[in-house]
């Protein structure tokens, strides 16, 4: 195959991508976007797709022009450059496409239906980015251009998680923490201890409980790639374990978000029940982000335990490494381990929480590092579920004791889903921002004359109102910038993550191996559920 | 008839039945040239799943640990198929690692042979408690194996 067919279907997303962009920009796609409820992101979509195709141009051409060698440019830009303009094509088309349409459709068929699938099933760009994934490995298959990047969303999730360290305070960070220490700890070290129970009970080789224990204890997969050669684990013990991992944890993805819903559980407690019952972890993302995918309250929560797991990681590994040895007289260096297990992009994390937490991102005239940004952006919105409670309030007549502007407030709100100014004047950042600040006062108010009982609203109508108004008071434009990225990261990280779970993996599950992991994970589950509801209560998170 | 016989093995009991039927033949037609191939399937590249969290150090241990694994499961069972058949002996026992339809007809071209030997097909017991195949339980595929085939196949049931 020649170099120019190699870089063929670079060259023509890259193409797709320009002609996208400028009929984005010629206003064709208004309307469509109108009534996909898409048309904020359309001067995002004409500059993420305007420079993304020209990326891949140029690099196609490159790599058709030039000789592939063993340099960095090579191995790190060029050669994953297809799979990863493929992956961002795909992430694209899902945030500004498929989750639009999958809500219309849900929407049309809620009379027939009675529910939302949408609500049910979570089917937010993070579940269908991994469901997209899957899908395409287990039917057409990676495609060969697409190899080498999609390597790359291993890294660029980590990438996402280390910049996710920007936005945490001491405060948090040390609530967090200290929950998250105490939970991890004992889930952790209790479904170790119930597997290797287990494997006793059922009489099942050390090998087989080991590598398991790790699974479901600690981090899923990752745990079990670490401490299998740790455990000298069979063939067989490893494929049926992973197996059985794969496929606890993708129903739990789907699950969890649904139950913790049902349940009433806060941002906060489904992160840390997610956090501590979900096996792998990238799962946890996922379902944090399909818990609540328009702030990043559960993700935040949900990561903290995730990062104090992933802490436990070497820990379990030495135990591991220990029980097993005795009985093998095999005996490993603590350097093999505990420090080449030790997970280094939690090093980036900290440095990233340090410097948001000494101010290097926040200008002094921020006060308190915080500022009002009205300007459009998915993060700034309202939930969907707070949308239907103003709206049904605005039907309902709710709001007849307001005044006149804050009437207009609350009237935009629900038509915009978030504070923000006039969209025909957004072009004019001066006239918009004064507009969309004047809103945001206007709701204070109507807040204020609740609260001094001069105005009559239900509390479902007061807490969305203080939502919305909590989610313009942003961080600097650094974090801001930071955490905008770091959301498209693990879209990427988790649509490529997705493309790595095969068919012949999950059908793998079996054997005794998905017996223990059953019972466990089960148990884990439940009794986290119940321990999360009753010890968590909210953290205030900024 | 048949001068050069490929039997393709990994343990499993169709397997054993077609080592049992060939080994026969042998001691039977000493002229009879076999080679045992044992296939690794590349899929177990895929088995690290989602794994994103250990650094590609660990994940090459990993995928060291099962070649390494693979390596033992497969001398133990050539070792077994000496024992139970000590005219095997005379066999060539071969290990390549790649696609298995792919693999099993390149190595029948490549050396020549007219013909290959395989087990019957399993039915898949998914979520059988007491059996944990050796290696992955997925099987061949007769529209993958069956275009590639470059001379004729034997089924031995």
């Amino acid at each position: 195959m020649s170099k120019v067919q190699e870089q063929m279907p670079t060259l023509i997303m890259g193409a797709g991508l320009i002609i996208y962009g400028l009929i984005a920009k010629s206003g064709a796609l208004l309307s469509m976007t109108k009534v996909l409820h898409t048309h904020k992101t359309l001067d995002l979509q004409v500059t993420m797709t305007l420079v993304l195709g020209c990326i891949a141009i140029a690099g196609a051409l490159l790599n058709t022009t030039r000789k592939s060698g063993a340099t960095n440019l090579d191995t790190f830009v060029l050669r994953p450059l297809g799979g990863i303009i493929l992956i961002l094509v795909m992430a694209m088309a899902i945030r500004w496409y498929a989750e639009p349409v999958m809500k219309l459709i849900s929407k049309a068929l809620q009379p027939t239906l009675g529910f939302k699938i949408y609500k049910v099933l979570n089917l937010n760009y993070v579940v269908l980015g991994i469901l997209s994934g899957v899908l395409l490995t287990n039917t057409w298959g990676i495609p060969k251009f697409a190899a080498e990047g999609v390597k790359c969303a291993r890294f660029v999730l980590k990438m996402g998680v280390i910049m996710l360290g920007a936005r945490y305070s001491f405060a948090e960070l040390a609530k967090l923490g200290v929950y998250s220490v105490f939970l991890v700890g004992f889930f952790v070290l209790g479904t170790v201890f119930l597997v290797l129970w287990l494997g006793n009970l059922f009489k099942q080789p050390k090998t087989m409980t080991g590598v398991l224990a790790a699974g479901m204890g600690v981090c899923g997969v990752s745990a079990t790639v670490a401490v299998a050669p740790v455990v000298k684990a069979k063939s067989a013990e490893m494929a049926y374990t992973i197996g059985t991992i794969l496929s606890f944890g993708i129903i739990c993805m789907f699950v969890f978000p649904t139950i913790g819903k049902l349940a009433g559980m806060s941002p906060v407690q489904f992160g840390a029940w997610a956090g501590t019952g979900i096996l792998n972890s990238a799962q946890v993302a996922a379902a944090a982000l399909a818990f609540n995918a328009v702030d990043i309250e559960t993700l935040k929560v949900a990561e903290i335990f995730n990062i104090t797991r992933v802490l436990f990681l070497p820990v379990i590994v030495l135990v591991l490494a220990t029980w097993f040895g005795k009985e093998t007289g095999q005996k490993l260096s603590f350097k093999s381990v505990v420090i080449d297990k030790f997970p280094v992009f939690i090093i980036g994390f900290l440095l990233l929480f340090f410097m948001s937490s000494m101010g290097l991102f926040s200008p002094p005239s921020h006060y308190k590092g915080k500022y009002i940004d009205v300007s459009y952006n998915d993060r700034s919105q309202v939930t969907p579920e707070e949308w239907e409670v103003l709206n049904s309030a605005m039907t309902a007549g709710e709001f007849s004791g307001l005044t006149e502007t804050q009437l207009e407030a609350v009237t935009n709100l629900v038509e915009q889903r978030q504070i923000a100014g006039n969209y025909e004047d957004r072009s004019n950042k001066k006239a918009f921002d004064h507009v969309g600040r004047a809103r945001m006062t206007q709701l204070q108010g109507i807040l204020a004359a609740a609260k001094a009982k001069q105005v009559k609203l239900s509390g479902d109508v007061k807490a969305a109102i203080k939502h919305a108004v909590k989610q313009v008071k942003k961080k600097s434009k650094t974090v801001v910038t930071l955490t905008d990225f770091m959301i498209w990261f693990f879209a990427f990280g988790l649509i490529g993550l997705g493309m790595q779970i095969t068919k012949k993996a999950i059908t793998q599950a079996g054997g005794w191996p998905i017996v223990m992991g059953v019972i466990s994970g089960i148990t884990k589950a439940t009794l986290s559920f119940f321990v999360v509801l009753w010890l968590v209560k909210d953290v205030v998170l900024n | 008839m048949f001068n050069h016989v490929l039997l393709c093995t990994h343990g499993t009991d169709g397997a054993k039945r077609a080592e049992a039927f060939i080994f026969g033949k042998l001691e039977a037609n000493p002229e009879l040239k076999v080679t045992v191939l044992t296939v690794l399937d590349e899929d177990w590249r895929q088995m690290t799943g989602d794994d994103w969290l250990n650094s590609s150090k660990t994940q090459t241990t990993f995928l060291d640990h099962v070649e390494n694994q693979m390596d033992e499961e497969i001398a133990e069972d050539w070792q077994r198929i000496k024992t139970s058949h000590p005219v095997a002996e005379r066999a060539t026992f071969l290990q390549k690692t790649g696609n298995i339809a792919e693999t099993i007809t390149t190595t029948a071209k490549d050396l020549g042979c007219d013909l290959i030997v395989l087990g019957p097909w399993c039915k898949s017991k998914k979520f059988s408690i007491h059996s944990t195949r050796v290696g992955l339980k997925a099987t061949l595929k007769n529209k993958e194996l069956h275009p590639l085939l470059p001379c004729p196949l034997l089924i031995v049931s």
